[in-house]
């Protein structure tokens, strides 16, 4: 009973986390294309082309490895329970 | 006025959550395992907090035995970071803290008694490295609670605390990485939409605050 409710709970506290660590992630990598784009293109006002760059570099960030990252803040907390678990009571 | 209210507000959540670690985080003593005993205890509601529940695959009643371990610790300085000659006598309980709280996933309170009366029971002077949570207090009878015995074989042992400095690194990337999230969410998300709502507020604020200085005489009245 004690194990469905930590499993039930850490799973809520650890959707949360992922959800928020997913949202600032993506905000950073937005971020980060809206300054490339200004460096490389000072002087553009051609607001499409910017929307278009940004895009594809979204699109690129979300097909790529790192948000498949982010789906560690379910394993490593995992990994330290049982291992808490196994040091204190082997 | 507003300083001393921040002020008390953060010394009294340093205090709490200072006090919260200090009991919740693992810490190390020097014992002399002396004996074993099991004792029944009836939990009042005040120190009822202080204790774990039965055995984990037991049921849970108002009264059950509790097992403890009788020691004479080296007293320390600081946290255990400045050694002393002086010894004093201890008491840990040795409870299951089961899957729930302290984190410690506990199950093994048997076992580790009957490590603790094997060590208080061999030649020599049964010197271990007891690691535990917890406080003693006399007037609560509350007991730290043992999580692990290792025999050494004397004294002078040194200890390095790997868990809390851990704990105490992880806590700090957190506390910035919480922060690096919270000032992104206001510069992406905040920011923008206030200064949207700017323009609009700016037409009404002319008014509210034609008002607002009303209220203020108003109130100021009260201080002559």
């Amino acid at each position: 009973m004690g194990l469905i409710r930590l499993v039930f709970f850490g799973f809520l506290v650890l959707s949360v986390t992922y959800f928020l660590i997913s949202v600032y992630s993506r905000s950073v990598r937005r971020e980060k294309l809206e300054y490339r784009w200004g460096e490389e293109n000072p002087d553009s006002k051609d607001q499409a082309a910017r929307e278009a760059f940004i895009e594809q570099g979204m699109h690129e960030y979300n097909t790529g490895i790192r948000p498949r990252l982010i789906l560690l803040v379910y394993v490593v907390p995992t990994i330290i329970v049982a291992a808490i678990h196994v040091l204190t009571t082997y | 006025m507003m300083r001393k209210v921040k002020t008390t507000f953060f010394v009294l959540v340093f205090v709490l959550v200072g006090g919260l670690l200090h009991y919740v985080l693992p810490q190390h003593d020097i014992v002399r395992i002396t004996s074993t005993e099991v004792i029944r205890t009836d939990f009042s509601a005040i120190n009822r907090l202080f204790y774990a529940q039965a055995d984990s695959g037991s049921a849970e009643l108002g009264t059950r035995d509790l097992r403890l371990i009788y020691t004479e610790k080296k007293r320390t300085f600081l946290l255990g970071f400045i050694a002393r000659d002086a010894r004093q006598v201890m008491v840990y309980r040795n409870e299951d803290t089961g899957w729930i709280w302290p984190p410690y996933f506990k199950f093994d309170s048997s076992d580790l008694q009957a490590q603790a009366a094997a060590v208080s029971t061999s030649d020599g002077e049964n010197w271990a490295v007891m690691t535990h949570y917890g406080w003693r207090n006399k007037y609560l009878s509350i007991y730290p609670n043992a999580i692990g015995i290792r025999a050494v074989d004397g004294p002078d042992v040194q200890i390095i605390p790997w868990f809390n400095i851990f704990f105490f690194i992880f806590a700090v990337v957190a506390f910035f990485f919480l922060r690096a999230m919270w000032r992104q969410f206001l510069e992406r998300a905040v920011d923008p939409a206030v200064q949207s709502m700017g323009e609009r507020v700016d037409a009404v604020g002319d008014a509210v605050s034609e008002k607002h200085g009303r209220l203020r005489r108003w109130l100021d009245t009260w201080r002559k």
